[in-house]
């Protein structure tokens, strides 16, 4: 939209919400929202809009048309076919209806960019926040909102959190949205934009900038609009909170036009990515590295500095993770003092050498990874924890994970997990990650994720001292 | 359209980015006087060659009188087939590791600089980094880390104050002249406490 100023408030928490489209028949579109609609549980004004109305659609009372409703609309909903909705949106507009949300497909995407160039000139005319065309919408899981038109069923359910997500693509944002139940953290907004004809990647970084119910954007994103506004939200957002972005088209070709080594090296895609890391995104190269990075940025506090501590029950697994630690360019291995070398050689048996990775034994229980954490969490050279629990081993249990979680709350340092195996590590993994730690299947993925922390936090705090000196 | 050299020069001299000893050549003679003894290098600038010394077009380290008259007579006889083009001799500079700074103007988003490992690596390897212009010395420092042979180019971090300082005043000189379309400064060649741009190329 032309002004960065933008409020989504009408579209993200409406107190009114008319679904124009709505159908009785089940495997219409327009009925699978309504029918989301009322599964969310969502407790504000609802309407349905259907030209052939009957008196209502699944117990919602239903209209003509939007110019029906006596009461303020603050979202429509709008899943008619494609050369229906310019004279819906005009609706809309006459009805002072704040925003819109254009699920229906068959725009520029198909090449069909007179229609959407209508969707454009209303939206403007009428002042109305339009996200679409070509998209699944929104779902903001506090005010209980649903647009999506993918049934319940095929969907795990998400919880409620601080993550929010932006996508143009309906389907990565759709698959996403379904592997974030498995994972660690909660939901605060999923935006997909679709084409992106009126709302774009620039007014949903600056929404979700002041959005206090944000912690971390992540944003998957294939073409950016506005490169010089782009830019500026970028590094302006970048300062305040961490995101996560993954950009398809890696493979652009350098520009076939170029007459230097630099215009060749430097194409689209590189240009971008620059810019993501000058604005101190985290460039993310799949989806689960995109996943790995949002855990861990929203349940870490910022680390005092790159030092790691490993604490394991399995030698090899302490051993890849100090490669994997090694082969970052910005982490390193904590050096214990003599006083914590000593107080550790104390109380652990004399088959556990005391350093770093710290191997407390096959054998190790709950008792013994308490004992090694209660004088850990007390060492000023440790900045991260890496705890690892292979809980094959016969001591590893439930009551580990206790130690851990005990751990954790003391320290006010980042505390990563690494569990590596199948059903029982999984439910000890899912109850570590319910208490805000991050667990990771990969010393790979941990280190990467752990990486990504330490320079976004050195990011910051190095622009931080530029502008105070 | 290239700039020409000697305009390059005195750009870079206002930004106070030194420049190996460089002049026009219009005889081997002349080459010969500029020499003086010395070890020089001949290059034929065209704007129809960008890989110079694939080409063939950089004669390097040329002491003696027949030397220097041998390598001016062959660039002469290439020159023909990429003419218009002027021969530049410049003082050989042995010393030192070569880098490339670099400047497009993105459709997009604007100017962008670019540094990395220089000469005949840049393109075989890619190992460059870039950001938007204007940086700051905090952009600066990480583009110097992302590159892989970071050790190599900042001799293990000694002469990383250079390389800010170079990456700074290109900045601003990139974001102050709006005609660069291209820029590529390769090789400069970098030592513990000092370096040289030996190769200038603006595309304007």
């Amino acid at each position: 939209m032309k002004t960065n100023k933008i409020n989504l408030d009408a579209m993200l928490k409406p107190k009114s919400v008319a679904i124009i489209g709505a159908s009785r028949e089940p495997n219409k579109v327009g009925h699978v929202i309504l029918q989301n609609y009322l599964n969310a549980g969502y407790s504000g004004k609802l309407y349905a809009i259907n030209k052939n109305a009957t008196s209502n659609i699944l117990g919602v009372r239903t209209y003509q048309s939007i110019l029906k409703i006596k009461e303020a609309i603050d979202l429509a909903v709008i899943a008619v076919p494609a050369q229906a909705v310019p004279s819906v949106l005009e609706e809309c507009g006459k009805a002072k209806v704040k925003s819109a949300i254009v699920i229906t497909s068959g725009f520029a995407e198909i090449g069909n960019v007179e229609l959407q160039d209508k969707i454009v000139e209303i939206a403007n005319k009428y002042n109305i926040a339009v996200l679409g065309p070509n998209c699944l919408g929104v779902v903001e899981p506090r005010s209980r909102i649903d647009t999506l038109f993918l049934p319940t069923y095929k969907l795990s359910h998400y919880k409620v959190g601080n993550v929010s997500f932006i996508s143009q693509s309906g389907a990565i944002g759709s698959t996403i949205l379904d592997i974030i139940s498995d994972e660690g953290f909660g939901l605060s907004k999923f935006i997909s934009y679709g084409n992106a004809a009126v709302l774009d990647e620039v007014d949903l970084l600056h929404y979700l900038m002041n959005d206090q119910e944000t912690r971390v954007v992540v944003a998957y994103l294939e073409g950016i609009k506005r490169g010089k506004e782009f830019v500026k939200v970028a590094k302006e957002i970048g300062m305040k909170k961490p995101v996560i972005v993954i950009k398809a088209g890696r493979t652009s070709a350098g520009s076939e036009a170029a007459h230097s080594h630099t215009a060749s090296i430097a194409g689209n895609y590189e240009v971008e990515e620059s810019i993501f890391k000058q604005s101190g995104f985290i460039v993310a190269h799949d989806i689960s590295e995109l996943l790995d990075y949002a855990k861990i940025f929203d349940t870490s506090p910022e680390p005092k500095g790159n030092k790691v501590f490993i604490v394991t029950n399995g030698g090899g697994a302490g051993v890849l993770t100090t490669d994997a630690i090694a082969s970052t360019k910005n982490l390193s291995m904590a050096q214990l003092s003599k006083n914590t070398q000593e107080k550790l050689r104390e109380v652990m048996p004399d088959i556990v050498n005391i350093r770093n990775p710290l191997d407390v034994g096959g054998d190790a229980d709950y008792k013994r990874y308490d004992d090694a954490l209660q004088i850990l969490a007390k060492e000023n050279s440790i900045d991260i924890y890496i705890i690892i629990v292979l809980f094959q081993t016969p001591g590893a249990d439930s009551k580990v994970v206790e130690s851990i979680i005990k751990f954790k709350e003391q320290v006010d340092k980042p505390v990563i997990g690494i569990t590596i195996g199948s059903e029982f590590t999984q439910a000890h993994k899912k109850m570590m990650e319910s208490a805000g730690i991050p667990v990771y299947e990969s010393p790979k993925a941990a280190a990467m994720s752990i990486s990504a922390l330490v320079w976004y936090y050195n990011y910051k705090k190095e622009r931080m001292n530029l502008i105070k000196s | 359209m290239l700039m020409d050299f000697m305009k390059a020069k005195d750009l870079l001299k206002k930004y106070d980015i030194k420049v190996v000893d460089s002049i026009y050549v219009n005889s081997a003679e002349e080459a010969i006087r500029f020499s003086d003894g010395d070890a020089i290098v001949l290059k034929l600038i065209s704007e129809k060659a960008i890989h110079k010394s694939k080409a063939g077009l950089v004669k390097l380290n040329l002491k003696h009188e027949d030397e220097i008259k041998s390598a001016y007579e062959e660039l002469k006889k290439r020159g023909t087939r990429l003419s218009p083009y002027k021969i530049l001799a410049q003082r050989m500079v042995n010393e030192g590791i070569e880098i490339i700074v670099g400047g497009k103007e993105d459709n997009e988003f604007g100017k962008v600089i670019m540094i990395g490992m220089g000469g005949i690596y840049v393109e075989a390897y890619k190992d460059v980094s870039m950001r938007l212009v204007p940086i700051n010395s905090a952009d600066a420092i990480d583009m110097i880390n992302e590159i892989k042979a970071k050790d190599i180019i900042t001799f293990n971090g000694e002469a990383e104050p250079i390389l800010v300082n170079l990456l700074m005043k290109f900045s601003k000189l990139l974001n102050e002249h709006k005609e660069i379309k291209e820029m590529d400064i390769n090789p400069i060649k970098i030592n513990k406490d000092s370096y040289n741009a030996i190769d200038l190329r603006f595309i304007i």
